[in-house]
C-alpha cells in the first residue's frame, strides 16, 4: 500500500466527528458530589499493568496511564497521545509524533524517550509486542516529540497492538519507571492519564483512591472507549473492595457506594426493582466460558474422545448455571469468536448445535478406546464461574459413563497444576475450567487460548497445524475479507481438532445509582464522562 | 511470678520458630504458584519461570527458609509478592480494624454474657434460666455470616440506622468508628455470648452449691454481693479459660465477619494471601498470630493465679 | 417397697411408745434399666432422641422421598419450595430437600468425628500436662504454637495438597480444636491436683498412672463432655465457614455448611436455600447440647445441676 492511501486512511480514521466536545453538566456543590465510590470486580492487590495482567489491574491502570492509541467502540484504533503518524511505503518504518502539552503527574513533560522505554518494557511481555520485537530493527526517539519504529518486515496490525484494551496495554510511563525489569514490579505509579493514584491512601485488597489530574489535556473528540477525550467530571474516585455480593448489593441499595462493576445475575432483579438503581449490560463483548482438555494424555489425546464430549455437552446447562433465568444474559456459542463482532463465525460448529445425542457420543467415546480410567477434573471453588461450570461438567461426564476424579480446589492451585505436563496419575490433569473476556476473543491477535502450536500453546497443549496455518494467514491478511476467510477456516479446523470446548457466551451486568450518569458499555469500566449529582 | 513470666516469654521464641518452620513447610509443599497467578492467564510457561526466579521461588527449601528466618531475626518481615509492599506495613495498615472489632466484641460479650450467666445460675431451673439457655443454644448454632446478613438487612437496609459495610478509623471520630463496628460485633459476638453465658452459668452453679455461699447468705449479705463478689470470683477459672480460648476463636470468626461487612482487617488479608500464595504475608501473619496467642495464654495463666490462689506454678 | 417409720416389734411392758406418726416419706420408685435411666434424666432422652432421629434421617436419606442430591437441572435453578421440591432448588437446580437430608450425613460425621478425635487427643495431652509438672511447660508451649496456626490455612493447605474432601475438613478442624480441649482439661486438673484426696493418694504410694486413672480422670470427664458437645456443634459451624471460603467439602458431597455457603449471596431473595440447612443445623446443635447436659448431670451426681 502506498503512503498516501495509508495516511488518508489513518487520518480518516483518526478524526472522529467532533460533536463540540463535552459540556460540563451542572454539578451539585460539596465534596461528596465530586467523589465516585466504585466496587471493582476483584481486589486491586498490585498495580503494575505490564507485570500483572489481571483485568482489575488493567482497569485501574487505564485511569492512571495513557496510551499512544486507543481502541474505540467500533473496534478501530484511534490516536490518543499521538498527534500524527507516518508509515514508509514499504511498511517498515513507522514514525510518530506526540501531542503537545502532555505531562506526567510529577509535572515532567512526556518525551519520546519515555515512550521508547515504555514500549520496550511492554513488548517484552505482550504477545503482539513480542511479535513486533522479533521483527524489530530499532525503536528510537528522534526528538522530544517524535519517535521511530523500524521493522524488518511489515506489521500491519501495529496500531491495533498499541491501541488494544487486552492486557498488557501499551501504557506510557516515565523512562525511569519503565526501565524496571518487565518481570519485576514497578514501585512508583506515575503516569500521564487523567487521574493520579493516591498511593498513601492505598490499602491493597481493600481500598484504592484516585484523584483528578488537573493538568491533563483531553482530546477534542468525543470519548469512545479508550479513544477520544477523557474528560473527568469527578474529582476523586474511591475503589472499595467488597468481596461479598450480598453486602455489595446492600451497600449499593442504601447509597454507600455509587457503582458496582459486576453484580451477580441472581441479585439483578432486586437491584432493578430499586427505584434508585440502574442495571444494564456491562460489556457487549461479554465472556466465553470454556473448559480445556489435555491433549497430551489419554483419554483426551484422542480427538474422538474430545469430540464425544462436545457431542454430549449442552451449552444451555452451563450458561443457566452461570446466569440463571435471565435470557438476555447468554447465547449459545457454536464458535470460538465473540458474537456480534466482525470476525464471528459458526463454521464447523454443527457439533454443538441441535439436539444432544448421548448415545452417539458414548459410542464415539468407546471407539476412542476409553476404558473407564479416571478423568482428573480441576475445579476452582473460589471462582463462582468455574465452580458452577465444574459441577455441570461432573454431571456431563457421569452421563457419558466416564469415571470422574473431581478435584475441588482453589484458583491458585488450578493455576499451578494446569501447567504440569505430567500424566494425571502423577500430578497432572485432564480437564480444567476457565473463561475468557469476549474482548480477548475478537480476533486471533490477543487470543492465546486458540493457538495450537503444541508445546508452546496454552494449557492443554493442542497441536493443530491447520489452526496455526490460518493464524498466520490472518496476521498476513490485507483486508477484512481476507481476515474473515482465514478465521472461517481457522474455526473449522479448531472444531475438528477440538482446541478447547466453549461452554457458551455470557454477559454480565453492571449497576449504578441514578445519581451518577455517563456510564457506558465497554470491555472495561470507563470513568471519563461519568458525573455525579448530590 | 515475675520469673515465671520471663521464663514463659523466653520459652515462646522456640515455639514461634517451630510454628514458622511448620507453616513454611506447609506452604512449600502445597501446590499453587504465586508466579502463575501473577503472570496471568495469557503468560507462557517461560514467563512464569522468569517471575519465579525473580521472586526467589526456585531456590531449594532450606535456602528459602534460611533467608526468611535470617531477615526475621533482623526485624524484617519481608515483602509481599503481590503488592511489593513490606509485610510489616501491610499488617500495620490492617491491624487497627481487626483489633477494634475484637475489642468491641469482647467488651460486648463480657458485658452481656457474664451477667446473663450469673442470673441464669441464680434462677436455675426457672423459666428465666431456661429462656436464657435456649437463647444461648440458638445463638450458638447460627453461622456468623447468616447472623451478619440478617442484621445488615434489618438495621442497615430496612431501618437505615447503621452502615452496611466499611470501616472508619478511630482517628476520624469516636462515633463514626463505633458506628461501623456495631453490626459486625453483634454478629461476631453472638456465638461467644452464648458460649460464655453457658460456662458462667455452669461454673456459678457449682460455686453456689458450696458451703461458703450458704454461710454468706446466712450472714445476711445481699444477693448482688454474694453473686458478684464471692461466687463469681471463685467461679472464674473456667470462665477465664474460655475467654482466653474465645479470643483465639475471635480471630477465626473475624475472617468471616470482615468478609461479610467488608472490613479491611487482618482476617481478610490472611484469606486473600492464602488463596494467592503470597508467602511472605502468610508467614508474617502467622508469626503475629502465634505471638498474640502466646501472649493471651500467658495473661490467662496469670489471671488464674489472681483468681484462684490455689493455683500456683 | 415402702419404708415405714413405724415398727412392728413387740413392746415390753412399762415402755412408753411414741405415738404412731403418719408416713411422711413417699415411697421411692427405683427405676431400673435403660428406660428407667431415661425417665430419670429427661434431657438425655430428648437430646439423645433428637440426635438419634437426625442420625437415622442421615442413614435412611435415600428412602425418605429424596432424589439424587447431585442431580443437576440448571434450567430449574432457584425455584421456591413446591410440591415437586419441598425445600426448593438451589443454584444449580438440585433439590434442596434431598441435599439437606444427605447433608445430615456429612455434617453429623464431621461434628461427631471432630468431637471424638479432638476430645481423645486433648484429654491425653491435658492430663499429662496438668499432672506431670515438668511436661507442662513444654506441652503447653507446643499447644500454643499449634493454636496460632489458623485452621483456615491448614484446611486450605490440606485441600491444596490433595483435594477438598470430608477427611481433610475433619483433620483440619480437629487439629485446631485439640489445643483448646487440652487447655481446659489442664485447667481442671490443675485445680483438682491440689485436692486433699489426691495428696492422700500420693502419700499412700499410688503410682501416677493409677492416680490419673482413678482420681483425676473421672473428675475431668464431666467438663470434658460439655466441651465435647461444644466442639461437635462448633465443628459443624466451622465446616460451613470453610465452605464459605471454598475450602470445605466439595460440592459433589452436600453438607449443611456448603449448602448454606452456596446460597448465601441470594438469601435476601431466596432465603430457603440458607434457611433449611440452618434450621437443621440449629436443631442438631440443640440436640447435642441437651444430650451433653443430660449426660453430665447423670454421670456425676455430685456435680449434678452444676457444671
Amino acid at each position: 500500500m502506498d503512503r498516501r492511501t495509508l495516511l488518508k486512511g489513518l487520518t480518516g480514521v483518526g478524526s472522529l466527528a467532533a460533536t463540540g466536545g463535552l459540556s460540563m453538566p451542572a454539578l451539585a456543590q460539596g465534596a461528596a458530589a465530586r467523589t465516585l465510590r466504585f466496587v471493582p470486580q476483584a481486589n486491586l492487590a498490585n498495580f503494575d499493568p505490564i507485570w500483572g495482567t489481571q483485568y482489575v489491574v488493567r482497569n485501574a491502570a487505564a485511569l492512571v496511564w495513557d496510551t499512544l492509541y486507543g481502541i474505540d467502540a467500533a473496534l478501530q484504533p484511534q490516536r490518543q497521545m499521538v498527534e500524527a503518524e507516518e508509515v514508509s511505503d514499504d511498511g517498515l518504518i513507522w514514525t510518530f509524533r506526540l501531542r503537545p502539552g502532555l505531562k506526567f503527574h510529577d509535572g515532567e513533560p512526556v518525551l519520546s524517550k519515555d515512550v521508547v522505554a515504555s514500549l520496550a518494557r511492554w513488548s517484552a511481555r505482550d504477545p503482539m509486542g513480542l511479535m513486533i520485537k522479533a521483527i524489530q530493527n530499532e525503536l528510537t526517539a528522534v526528538d522530544d516529540r517524535t519517535f521511530k519504529w523500524a521493522l524488518k518486515q511489515p506489521y500491519p496490525k501495529l496500531l491495533l497492538a498499541l491501541a488494544k484494551n487486552n492486557a498488557p496495554c501499551g501504557f506510557i510511563m516515565p523512562e525511569r519507571i519503565a526501565q524496571t525489569d518487565p518481570f519485576k514490579q514497578i514501585t512508583e505509579y506515575v503516569g500521564s492519564g487523567p487521574m493520579k493514584f493516591a498511593k498513601a491512601e492505598w490499602v491493597p485488597g481493600a481500598k484504592a483512591v484516585f484523584e483528578k489530574f488537573t493538568d491533563y489535556v483531553p482530546r477534542q473528540e468525543k470519548a469512545s472507549w479508550l479513544a477520544g477525550g477523557k474528560q473527568m467530571l469527578v474529582d476523586r474516585i474511591e475503589w472499595v473492595v467488597i468481596p461479598d455480593p450480598a453486602t455489595a448489593a446492600a451497600a449499593l441499595q442504601n447509597g454507600e457506594v455509587d457503582w458496582w462493576e459486576s453484580p451477580i445475575p441472581d441479585l439483578a432483579p432486586v437491584l432493578k426493582k430499586n427505584g434508585n438503581i440502574n442495571v444494564d449490560i456491562a460489556d457487549p463483548l461479554g465472556n466465553i466460558g470454556s473448559f480445556r482438555m489435555n491433549h497430551l494424555h489419554p483419554p483426551f489425546n484422542d480427538v474422538r474422545a474430545r469430540r464425544a464430549v462436545l457431542m454430549a455437552m449442552n451449552q444451555e446447562d452451563y450458561m443457566r448455571a452461570l446466569v440463571g433465568d435471565d435470557n438476555s444474559l447468554w447465547k449459545p456459542l457454536p464458535g470460538f469468536f465473540t458474537p456480534d463482532t466482525p470476525l464471528y463465525t459458526e463454521e464447523g460448529g454443527e457439533i454443538l448445535k441441535g439436539k444432544r445425542d448421548l448415545a452417539a457420543a458414548k459410542k464415539l467415546l468407546a471407539e476412542s478406546g476409553y476404558s473407564g480410567q479416571p478423568v482428573t477434573c480441576l475445579v476452582a471453588q473460589d471462582q463462582p464461574i468455574t465452580k458452577a461450570m465444574g459441577d455441570v461438567t461432573a454431571d456431563l461426564l457421569k452421563q457419558l459413563g466416564m469415571n470422574v476424579d473431581f478435584v475441588a480446589t482453589d484458583w491458585g492451585t488450578v493455576g499451578a497444576r494446569r501447567a504440569q505436563k505430567t500424566p494425571p496419575g502423577q500430578g497432572g490433569w485432564q480437564m480444567f475450567h476457565t473463561w475468557h473476556a469476549g474482548a480477548d476473543c475478537i480476533s486471533p491477535a490477543p487470543y492465546t487460548a486458540i493457538r495450537a502450536n503444541g508445546d508452546k500453546a496454552w494449557f492443554g497443549w493442542p497441536n493443530s497445524p491447520a489452526v496455526e496455518k490460518e493464524v498466520t494467514a490472518w496476521f498476513d491478511a490485507k483486508n477484512l475479507d481476507e481476515e474473515k476467510a482465514a478465521v472461517k477456516r481457522l474455526s473449522k479446523a479448531a472444531f475438528e481438532d477440538v482446541i478447547y470446548a466453549p461452554t457458551g457466551f455470557f454477559l454480565s451486568y453492571t449497576a449504578w445509582r441514578k445519581s451518577i450518569s455517563g456510564v457506558v458499555k465497554g470491555p472495561l469500566p470507563f470513568f471519563w464522562g461519568v458525573s455525579k449529582t448530590a | 511470678m515475675l520469673a515465671y513470666i520471663l521464663r514463659r516469654i523466653v520459652a515462646t521464641l522456640p515455639v514461634m520458630a517451630i510454628v514458622a518452620l511448620f507453616v513454611f513447610s506447609l506452604l512449600y509443599i502445597a501446590p499453587g504458584d504465586p508466579a502463575a497467578v501473577i503472570a496471568g492467564d495469557q503468560a507462557s510457561p517461560a514467563d512464569v519461570e522468569r517471575i519465579r526466579q525473580s521472586l526467589g521461588l526456585d531456590q531449594p527449601f532450606l535456602v528459602q527458609f534460611g533467608t526468611w528466618f535470617w531477615r526475621i531475626l533482623h526485624g524484617d518481615l519481608g515483602t509481599s509478592i503481590f503488592t511489593s509492599l513490606p509485610v510489616a506495613s501491610l499488617i500495620a495498615q490492617r491491624i487497627e480494624p481487626t483489633l477494634s472489632l475484637m475489642a468491641i466484641t469482647l467488651i460486648l460479650t463480657l458485658v452481656v454474657a457474664v451477667p446473663l450467666g450469673v442470673v441464669a445460675a441464680w434462677k436455675a431451673g426457672s423459666w428465666v434460666d431456661r429462656t436464657i439457655m435456649a437463647f444461648a443454644v440458638f445463638a450458638f448454632s447460627l453461622p456468623v455470616f447468616v447472623v451478619g446478613y440478617v442484621l445488615a438487612y434489618v438495621f442497615a437496609l430496612q431501618f437505615e440506622w447503621l452502615p452496611v459495610q466499611g470501616y472508619t478509623p478511630l482517628a476520624e471520630g469516636f462515633w463514626p468508628w463505633l458506628r461501623n463496628l456495631i453490626l459486625p460485633s453483634v454478629a461476631l459476638g453472638c456465638v461467644y455470648i452464648a458460649l460464655i453465658a453457658r460456662i458462667t452459668r455452669a461454673s456459678m452453679l457449682e460455686v453456689l452449691q458450696q458451703d461458703y455461699v450458704r454461710t454468706a447468705r446466712a450472714k445476711g449479705l445481699g444477693q448482688g454481693n454474694i453473686l458478684f463478689v464471692h461466687a463469681l470470683k471463685n467461679a472464674a477459672v473456667p470462665i477465664v479459660t474460655v475467654i482466653g480460648i474465645g479470643i483465639a476463636l475471635l480471630i477465626g470468626g473475624a475472617v468471616v465477619t470482615e468478609s461479610v461487612f467488608a472490613i479491611p482487617g487482618l482476617g481478610r488479608l490472611t484469606v486473600d494471601a492464602i488463596l494467592r500464595r503470597d508467602y511472605p504475608v502468610i508467614q508474617g501473619i502467622v508469626l503475629l498470630f502465634s505471638f498474640l496467642y502466646v501472649l493471651v495464654n500467658l495473661m490467662v495463666d496469670v489471671v488464674y493465679t489472681l483468681v484462684d490462689p490455689r493455683i500456683r506454678y | 417397697m415402702s419404708i415405714s417409720t413405724t415398727s412392728t416389734a413387740v413392746v415390753p411392758p412399762g415402755v412408753v411408745v411414741a405415738p404412731r406418726l403418719p408416713d411422711l416419706l413417699q415411697p421411692v420408685q427405683v427405676r431400673r434399666g435403660l428406660l428407667g435411666f431415661l425417665r430419670n434424666h429427661p434431657t438425655v432422652a430428648i437430646g439423645g432422641g433428637l440426635l438419634l432421629l437426625l442420625v437415622l434421617i442421615g442413614i435412611f436419606a435415600p428412602y425418605l422421598g429424596t432424589v439424587d442430591p447431585t442431580a443437576l437441572a440448571p434450567a430449574r435453578r432457584t425455584r421456591a419450595p413446591s410440591a415437586d421440591h419441598w425445600f426448593g432448588t438451589d443454584l444449580l437446580g438440585r433439590d434442596v430437600y434431598s441435599r439437606v437430608l444427605f447433608g445430615a450425613r456429612v455434617s453429623l460425621a464431621v461434628g461427631l468425628s471432630v468431637a471424638a478425635l479432638a476430645s481423645l487427643a486433648g484429654l491425653a495431652i491435658g492430663l499429662v500436662s496438668g499432672f506431670v509438672r515438668w511436661a507442662d511447660g513444654i506441652v503447653m508451649r507446643f499447644m500454643d504454637g499449634l493454636m496460632s496456626i489458623p485452621p483456615i490455612l491448614l484446611a486450605i493447605a490440606l485441600m491444596a495438597l490433595t483435594r477438598g474432601s470430608v477427611g481433610n475438613v475433619i483433620l483440619a478442624i480437629t487439629v485446631a480444636e485439640i489445643p483448646r480441649v487440652s487447655r481446659l482439661v489442664r485447667s481442671v486438673v490443675l485445680s483438682l491436683r491440689e485436692q486433699p484426696y489426691v495428696d492422700a493418694a500420693v502419700a499412700s504410694g499410688t503410682q501416677t498412672p493409677m492416680i490419673i486413672l482413678r482420681h483425676i480422670l473421672p473428675n475431668t470427664l464431666a467438663p470434658m463432655l460439655v466441651q465435647a458437645t461444644y466442639i461437635c456443634a462448633s465443628a459443624m459451624i466451622v465446616e460451613s465457614i470453610l465452605s464459605f471460603i471454598g475450602a470445605g467439602t466439595p460440592p459433589t458431597i452436600p453438607s449443611w455448611g456448603n449448602i448454606m455457603a452456596e446460597g448465601r449471596a441470594l438469601w435476601q431473595i431466596k432465603p430457603y436455600i440458607v434457611f433449611f440447612p440452618a434450621a437443621f443445623l440449629s436443631v442438631t446443635v440443640l440436640a447435642v447440647n441437651l444430650l451433653g447436659d443430660g449426660l453430665r448431670d447423670a454421670l456425676d451426681p455430685r456435680m449434678a445441676k452444676s457444671l
